[in-house]
């Protein structure tokens, strides 16, 4: 999970590195999924997102498609609830 | 409070307060159990994903958004300086404390440094750009790498 520049850096480093390009996330978006998980993070009773909340989140920030499902199986191995423990 | 509510608490506040890790000493003292029983405890908040532990099981590698080590994220805010374990937990460090702070990071690819300023708000206005190689349902299975 890397800061880039620009998309255009993004790209760069995708073909040096071989990693595939993934949805880019604007900063205020990752304000808010920061908040989210974490706003609460030094109260007794902090939870994290469970893997419903999570696509709910995701959603309401335009972050939609497979990417974003913790449930996804399609990037190999099975996705199960995995998402819910960050 | 249960022990595993007072001793994550205990983790928190120790970041929070001084921007490193605590010590299984440091734990036992403010939680008041013994380190046999802090190890324990820890173990117990490994299984839950709410810390990852080094080799040695008691050393905090993070305790999300908090970095136990150095990283290439760093936040400073109120005089302490933080380490994040990644560009998401960089912006969850000033969330968690509910305060101003400034991200330091850089982009992967051109090495350029960011320096952004992030109030209780959020960040100032910037076009830089986040980007995740795992998706969502893969992101614990190798956490560090993620």
């Amino acid at each position: 999970m890397l800061f880039f520049r620009s998309e255009e850096r993004v790209r760069e480093w995708c073909s040096a590195t071989g990693h595939p390009l993934r949805p880019l996330v604007r900063m205020d978006q990752l304000w808010e999924l920061a908040h989210e998980w974490y706003s609460t993070r030094l109260q007794p009773d902090s939870r994290r997102p469970p893997p419903g909340e999570m696509r709910e989140i995701f959603a309401r920030l335009g972050l939609v498609g497979e990417f974003w499902n913790p449930h996804s199986d399609v990037f190999g191995g099975g996705g199960g609830a995995r998402g819910r423990a960050r | 409070m249960e022990l595993e509510v007072r001793a994550k608490l205990a983790i928190y506040e120790h970041f929070a307060a001084v921007g490193s890790r605590p010590s299984v000493d440091d734990i036992a003292a403010r939680v008041g159990v013994t380190v046999p029983g802090v190890r324990e405890v820890l173990g117990r908040l490994r299984a839950q994903r709410v810390l990852v532990l080094e080799a040695d099981g008691e050393s905090i590698r993070m305790a999300p958004p908090f970095s136990g080590v150095p990283t290439q994220h760093r936040v400073t805010s109120a005089g302490a300086s933080y380490f994040a374990n990644c560009a998401w937990d960089a912006l969850g460090i000033p969330a968690a404390l509910g305060r101003a702070a400034t991200v330091h990071s850089r982009c992967e690819q051109s090495l350029e440094s960011l320096e952004l300023a992030v109030s209780d708000r959020g960040p100032e206005g910037s076009d830089w750009l986040f980007h995740s190689v795992v998706p969502a349902a893969k992101w614990w299975d190798d956490i560090v790498f993620t």
